[in-house]
């Protein structure tokens, strides 16, 4: 029978992992939710919103003091209609699982029904919503988690959000020479057929052309 | 000796895929290196903004040909979350058995493309022969060869065909043994030997910081799997554990422990598999009609703004993420963002710093044996 985690064992670490970030960030006026998911197993996980000045210090504290390893993504979104608070968000996506190095000739064997503590994986989501305007900014976490590089370079290249701090910034999915302030996922640019009627209207393509053709942001 | 970059790829064999690896050479020895990617950027995210929560899935299968099944999964995972479809446990367990025949299929195609790497033609020959038996169980469900477009929202599209169940069986037992004579060729092989031992060393810990996961990190001694880490579907139900290898020096796993785990990761896919089969409910000769309450539950269309979706899984390659946003276009009917991360996206880079004081005649040993697939990549 493959291993697994309990739902006790996970209700456990999500309390415990919102409890411990509710008593180091108490006077920080952050959010600390536990949130179930909806679908599959409904397991737990943490989300935590909070201000891009307050995210190292989250981020270092996850790190370090909660044995987070594992960035797994960073998505940024826009919302033009969001309102002068929300005009941008970024979403951290990180894991914690019970990884590590082990001798010469030898492998941990986790049986996952009786891990305990630090060692449950826990899912946590970080949110933190940016002013509108034409620079949003967060500062990068590349140092804290290796794997946040690659995922701030591509969030930077297709949504435009600027990673304070981040060295090595450069294009990574869209081409090299694209135009300065060109990040295709920002909502002002639309793809060429938005709606597939519009592909009806003109079935051999004649008239096909970005409909942000020569504007830059 | 003056130092120098040379460039391979995007097109060359060691790449599998269209990417390029500039490499800084000091005679025979990598200095530095730099991985440059996009060569196949489609805009899917973008694109999935204006499709709605049932037309996203083909796209997804056409994120990696190679493990379309897989992928597709991962995707109608987050978008259960989001609009809070159940799903039926026949379902999930047709689910199971298609993303394992998938894994099988894809770590075929994966030794079969490392085989000529490290120059053993054979091997080619054998895996694509073998992957063509699973390949067609994957037809015979998505009635495609390679994109499926078969797990829907809230289940599956069709049921598993009259007889496919003693088909798997039987191509798994046969597959069972096909493993041991890749075995006896490779193993007692001397040239596959000296060119994987000792080669491409990376430990659990640098792995996971630098967010590389799956096979690679349960390589280097830790069995770390999505699939009992992050629980989905019902691989609680089924007899497997996770595939781990020991690594062969405190400097983490080689290639030869990478190639070893992905093995051990076929047996496991079959010893999976013929438990499913035994364990589906309502019968494995059975056949349900599309649509039946066995197959599928009938899920919202429309996500409220505010409502997110996040899967975790285990790819072949590593694990997968999908975050869904609703509240887009159509009053909800589409998502207001998708995002995807891709495995190989963050492993690439990582590979290409850890070739970093080796021979440039170990980077395609190196590079083939973290299994990189670009379409997933680039997206």
């Amino acid at each position: 029978m493959g291993t697994t985690i309990t739902k006790e064992q996970n209700t456990a670490a999500a309390q415990a992992a919102a409890d411990n970030l509710a008593e180091r960030f108490a006077d920080a006026g952050m959010t600390i939710e536990i949130i179930a998911h909806s679908a599959g197993k409904k397991f737990d996980f943490v989300r935590i919103t909070c201000s891009p000045d307050q995210w190292r210090a989250v981020a270092k504290h996850l790190k370090h003091e909660m044995g987070v390893n594992h960035c797994a993504m960073v998505t940024g979104t826009h919302y033009p209609d969001g309102g002068a608070d929300r005009g941008w968000e970024v979403a951290y996506h990180l894991h914690r699982w019970p990884i590590e190095n082990v001798e010469a000739h030898t492998m941990t064997v986790h049986i996952g029904e009786s891990l305990e503590g630090d060692d449950i994986p826990m899912e946590f989501e970080i949110f933190i919503p940016l002013a509108a305007g034409d620079s949003p900014s967060v500062p990068s976490v590349q140092d804290i988690w290796v794997g946040a590089d690659w995922n701030e370079k591509e969030t930077w290249d297709l949504v435009g959000i600027d990673f304070e701090g981040h060295e090595n910034m450069h294009r990574v999915l869209n081409p090299h020479d694209s135009p300065i302030g060109f990040h295709p996922l920002q909502r002002q640019h639309k793809i060429r057929y938005h709606d597939f009627n519009e592909m009806y209207d003109d079935p051999q393509g004649f008239d096909r052309k970005p409909v942000d053709e020569g504007h830059v942001k | 000796m003056a130092e120098m970059w040379i460039t391979m790829g995007p097109q060359h064999p060691m790449t599998h895929g269209l990417w390029t690896l500039r490499v800084k050479v000091d005679g025979e020895t990598v200095t530095d290196t730099e991985a440059e990617l996009g060569y196949i950027h489609r805009g899917v995210e973008k694109i999935c903004e204006s499709r709605d929560f049932t037309q996203i899935t083909p796209y997804c299968d056409r994120l990696c040909y190679v493990s379309a099944m897989t992928w597709a999964h991962s995707y109608v995972m987050a978008a259960e979350d989001l609009l809070e479809a159940e799903v039926p446990e026949r379902a999930e367990y047709i689910r199971l058995m298609a993303a394992e025949v998938q894994r099988l299929a894809s770590h075929l195609m994966w030794l079969g493309a490392f085989g000529p790497d490290i120059g053993n033609l054979t091997l080619m020959t054998w895996c694509l022969r073998d992957r063509e038996m699973f390949l067609d169980l994957l037809q015979e469900l998505g009635g495609s060869r390679m994109h499926y477009n078969y797990p829907r929202v809230g289940g599956v599209k069709r049921d598993i065909p009259i007889g496919w169940a003693n088909r798997l069986k039987a191509k798994v037992k046969l597959f069972e043994n096909r493993i041991k004579e890749y075995e006896m060729l490779l193993d007692e092989s001397t040239i596959w030997l000296v060119r994987l031992q000792g080669v491409g060393y990376a430990t659990a810990e640098d792995q996971i910081d630098a967010g590389v996961t799956g096979p690679n990190i349960r390589a280097a001694g830790v069995n770390a799997d999505a699939r009992w880490t992050n629980p989905y579907s019902v691989y609680d139900q089924v007899d497997w554990e996770p595939a781990v290898e020991k690594p062969t020096s405190v400097k983490g796993a080689d290639c030869y422990d990478r190639y070893r785990v992905r093995m051990e990761e076929m047996r496991q896919s079959c010893r999976m598999l013929l438990d499913a089969i035994e364990k589906i409910p309502g019968g494995a000769n059975t056949h349900y009609q599309p649509g039946d309450e066995m197959l599928i539950t009938k899920a919202p269309t429309r996500a409220p703004e505010g409502a997110s979706g996040f899967s975790t899984y285990e790819c072949t390659r590593g694990v997968s993420n999908f975050y869904l946003q609703g509240g887009g276009d159509g009053r909800g009917k589409n998502p207001y963002r998708v995002s995807i991360r891709s495995p190989m996206f963050i492993t690439i880079p990582y590979v290409a710093k850890t070739m970093i004081g080796y021979k440039v005649a170990d980077i395609p040993a190196i590079m083939g044996s973290f299994d990189p697939c670009i379409g997933e990549t680039d997206r």
